[in-house]
């Protein structure tokens, strides 16, 4: 079922859709919720959407069941969304539109919102509970789950806002019933063992699950909610978060951090990124564990700041001056998004490195639902000095060694002196400008990238072994790409299969070029203009892609328009 | 144990400072202080900004960082607030910590991080050869500014003291005994302690000279200062006949950052590594 709130921001758009989801996922549903907002407070077109079903669902879809419009924009704006089964839910007496302007063939269910909401509970703020009940009642959802998800949404606020919330949603469910629009056919919920959540709360769980201890960042959409939930847990676990004062401040105090032994994580979009594109250099020349989170919205500048894309791959790989090896992961989907987390954590530590966790607004603030991860997680340290140092300080932090890092000692630690330096230096940290030195140092530092290939996620196959097309996509588009291959291959199957690149620094080139060989058509999708990703697997690969299919407008794909475009070029095959 | 002292404190690597440079002083003074307060060897961290001041780093053997420029601060406050049992000290010039990491070091002095920001103050530029810095005299004239320097110099007494520094002092580079004392002081203050010396560039400051500093200071115990009052500290850093050297301000009630956190009552961060974590309480939120 794919289900929609769409109004102005500052109506609790994307709290109705999260009670939306959870429900769905209380029922045993899986579910995924994508929210479309501008970088306005109130005013503005806000949407949330939510999809449903007893199979997988990993993206949004565009036709919809159920609408639930709460102004002439949430109607207007969507038209290419609506089919005869849609209901659109609408407050006629409050929402005036002229209904012949749009030859709508949806059903228009209208829902007085309003005056339930002011008759159960004296003000307005209930419409959207309203909305839920009816919602429940149209599609076969049980009022009491909704019940459940509403006084846990807000037990905060008080058992007096609980109730009257409940009782505009009962009040919503029996005016629908009343109407005869309620689904026949009940979906029972089912006792299961999912969570929703978005790409940025899984990145926090991963990070917990890794045991940071110190978080730093400037707020910036799409990762501040990383910011507020870091913010929310520091007493719940031994963590320090900050909010610098900038992203310079940010950076350099997770190095700090670091260097003094915590594991350090920042977050920030590409403009914080670039004001600490300095100190990723520092981290490269010193050494310092270090996960770093850069969640894509379209640039140039400000950009679109509450949108998505995939354009900041090359700045990101290339980030820093100097040359010293990076790590560079980007989550595909939730899943992946607390697993690599957690991974980014481990291989910072192992090879005293910076990991890069590329996300973009898509994955970061959609929230899907997944199997609960393990509750319980055990770590372990990594690449220390040996706990009682030799007396004689002949102890060296940055020797040279075959796999190009050298076990770390903390201040505290007694023996352990060293001088971490911005400078290039001899093995002891010391300032040096000696040719031969600064080689073995630049070659040490740079042997890391051969350790580190082994640990890197290998490219994934989606769908069958063998198929018409392979589409190669990198990060958020896996999402799309999963209903991409359902859709095709139900039909017709073997239509088409998928690469997916999760792991992208250093690239797995001999994974990908396995997989590539086998294909009979690549067709590269990716969310910039300049083909970032394309271009990289040439490089590193030699492997040229003839089609592709970029976006960059600032809206994630949509599976419609990919199978659209994979029908056309049948089409045109067959013309020819 | 190894205390610090003037032998474990020794590196091979002899100061390439210009003969007569404030910051032989400054550096005998850290020393000293050092030495003197007998601190263990791996319990202190000292930062090292980018200039001729932060190349220090080279000449003292401790737990060292030597950052970038400007950015000193907030990496000794991610060391203290990573490890609070650590005493950290960072040391920079003018250029790095009033203008490249202005931001920092306000914020630094709000958030009363308990570090201690020592800051050649030489006035200039040294390491990239005698451009004007942010505390430079209005007018002067130097290879970044020939015709004389348009803006009015910064004043960090006064900038800690409207930012709330917990501690402000003053010393003089040349005065390797009282600069010893002061460091000692800053150093023991549990708080954001920010001693600013003045130290003469012989090399690309032809003002602000050895003799000329010698004309000047004075110590403000000897007239009777009481270290407990922001408005009288405020009139006297803007003293410009003569220059007060001492004690500034102290405000030993202010409660430092990290003791401000619930999460480090008990132990330092470090040592509270999460070998076992339950995500159990944060999971119900999700369901
Ligand atoms: C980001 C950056 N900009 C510029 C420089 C070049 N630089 C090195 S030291 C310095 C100024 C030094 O002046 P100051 O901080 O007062 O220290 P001093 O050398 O006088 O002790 C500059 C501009 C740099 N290293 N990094
Ligand atoms: S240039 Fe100035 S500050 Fe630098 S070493 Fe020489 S005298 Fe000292």
């Amino acid at each position: 079922m794919n289900w929609k709130v769409a109004g102005q921001a500052g109506e609790g758009i994307a709290v109705t859709g999260t009670i939306f989801a959870k429900t769905c996922i209380r029922h045993g549903l899986w579910s995924f919720a994508y929210g479309e907002y501008p970088s306005l407070i109130r005013g503005g077109h806000n949407t949330m959407q939510v999809s449903a079903s007893t199979n997988p669902v990993s993206c949004q879809q565009k036709l919809l069941d159920v609408m639930v419009a709460l102004n002439e924009d949430a109607i207007a704006l969507h038209l290419d969304e609506f089919t005869k089964k849609t209901v659109i839910i609408v407050d006629k007496k409050n929402t005036k539109l002229n209904w012949e302007k749009y030859a709508l063939s949806s059903t228009i269910f209208d829902l007085p919102m309003h005056a339930i909401s002011l008759e159960t509970t004296g003000s307005s703020l209930a419409e959207n509970m309203v909305a839920l009940g009816a919602s429940c009642a149209l599609l076969g959802l049980d009022l009491a789950v909704l019940k459940d998800v509403i006084k846990d949404a807000f037990h905060k606020k008080g058992e007096a806002v609980v109730a009257k919330d409940e009782s505009a949603a009962e009040k919503g469910y029996a005016y629908t019933k009343e109407q005869g629009l309620a689904r026949a056919e009940t979906i029972a919920p089912h006792p299961n063992n999912q969570i929703l959540l978005s790409g940025n709360d899984a990145i926090g769980l991963g990070a917990l699950a890794a045991g940071v201890q110190f978080y730093a960042a400037y707020p910036m959409t799409p990762t501040s909610s990383i910011l507020h939930f870091m913010a929310e847990n520091e007493t719940r676990f031994p963590l320090v978060v900050k909010h610098a004062e900038d992203e310079i401040s940010a950076i350099n105090q997770a190095i700090g951090a670091s260097y003094a032994g915590v594991r350090a994580m920042v977050g920030t979009s590409g403009g914080g990124f670039a004001l600490m594109v300095e100190a990723v250099s520092l981290a490269g020349i010193a050494e310092t564990p270090l996960v770093v989170v850069e969640g894509q919205r379209p640039g140039p500048a400000t950009g679109l700041p509450t949108w998505t894309c995939q354009a900041d791959l090359q700045f990101v790989m290339r980030a820093g001056h100097g040359e010293f090896p990076k790590v560079v992961l980007a989550p595909g989907d939730i899943e992946e998004c607390f697993s690599i987390a957690r991974l980014a954590f481990v291989l910072a530590e192992k090879f005293h490195t910076q990991v890069f966790i590329l996300g973009d607004k898509y994955v970061l603030e959609s929230a899907q639902s997944i199997v609960r991860p393990a509750e319980d997680w055990t770590n372990t340290r990594y690449s220390l000095a040996q706990e009682t140092l030799p007396e004689d300080n002949s102890y060296k932090r940055f020797a040279v060694t075959p796999e190009g890092f050298s076990p770390r000692s903390l201040p505290g630690q007694p023996h352990g002196l060293q001088l971490t330096n911005s400078y290039e230096h001899d093995e002891h940290g010391y300032a040096t400008e000696d040719g031969a030195m600064t080689k073995a140092m630049v070659e040490k530092r740079l042997r890391k990238i051969d350790a580190i290939l082994p640990f890197i996620p290998k490219p994934q196959l989606l769908g069958p072994q063998d198929a018409e097309i392979t589409f190669v996509e990198w990060g958020s588009t896996k999402l799309v790409i999963q209903e991409v291959l359902r859709q095709l291959n139900t039909t017709h199957p073997n239509t088409a299969n998928a690469i997916h690149l999760h792991g992208l620094m250093p690239f797995p080139a001999d994974a990908f070029a396995e997989l590539a060989k086998r294909a009979k058509r690549l067709v590269m999708i990716e969310g910039n203009a300049t083909r970032q990703c394309e271009m990289y697997i040439r490089e590193q690969t030699g492997i040229t892609m003839r089609e592709r299919i970029n976006r960059y407008d600032g809206r994630p794909f949509f599976a419609e328009d990919i199978v659209d475009w994979v029908e056309n070029q049948k089409k045109e095959t067959k013309t020819l | 144990m190894n205390t610090l002292s003037d032998i474990s404190l020794h590196t091979s690597i002899f100061p390439t400072w210009c003969p007569g440079c404030g910051d032989f002083g400054i550096w005998g003074a850290i020393k000293k202080a050092l030495t003197e307060l007998a601190i263990p060897e791996e319990q202190l961290v000292i930062v090292f900004d980018i200039g001729c001041s932060g190349n220090m780093a080279d000449f003292l053997r401790v737990y060292g960082f030597h950052s970038l420029h400007g950015r000193s601060v907030p990496i000794a406050e991610g060391i203290k607030m990573a490890n609070h049992g650590l005493k950290v000290l960072v040391i920079g010039g003018d250029g790095g910590i009033y203008g490249e990491g202005m931001g920092h070091f306000i914020a630094a002095c709000r958030g009363n991080h308990d570090i201690t920001l020592l800051v050649h103050n030489n006035q200039t530029y040294g390491l990239t050869k005698g451009q004007a810095s942010p505390t430079t005299t209005k007018g002067v004239k130097t290879s970044s500014t020939p015709n004389g320097l348009i803006e009015n110099p910064v004043n960090p007494v006064a900038l800690a003291l409207s930012a709330q520094a917990s501690w402000i002092g003053r010393s003089y580079a040349g005065d390797i005994l009282y600069t010893t004392e002061m460091i000692k002081k800053a150093i023991m203050h549990t708080g954001f302690s920010l001693l600013d010396v003045f130290q003469p560039c012989v090399t690309f400051n032809k003002l602000n000279t050895h003799q000329w500093f010698q004309q000047k200071i004075y110590k403000l115990e000897s007239e009777g200062y009481l270290s407990n009052d922001p408005a009288k500290a405020w009139a006297l850093s803007n003293q410009e006949d003569r220059l007060p050297i001492g004690l500034f301000y102290e405000n030993p009630d202010a409660v430092p950052y990290h003791k401000q956190l619930q999460q480090l009552s008990d132990k330092p961060l470090v040592q509270q590594f999460p070998t076992h974590v339950s995500l159990k309480a944060v999971f119900g939120e999700y369901a």
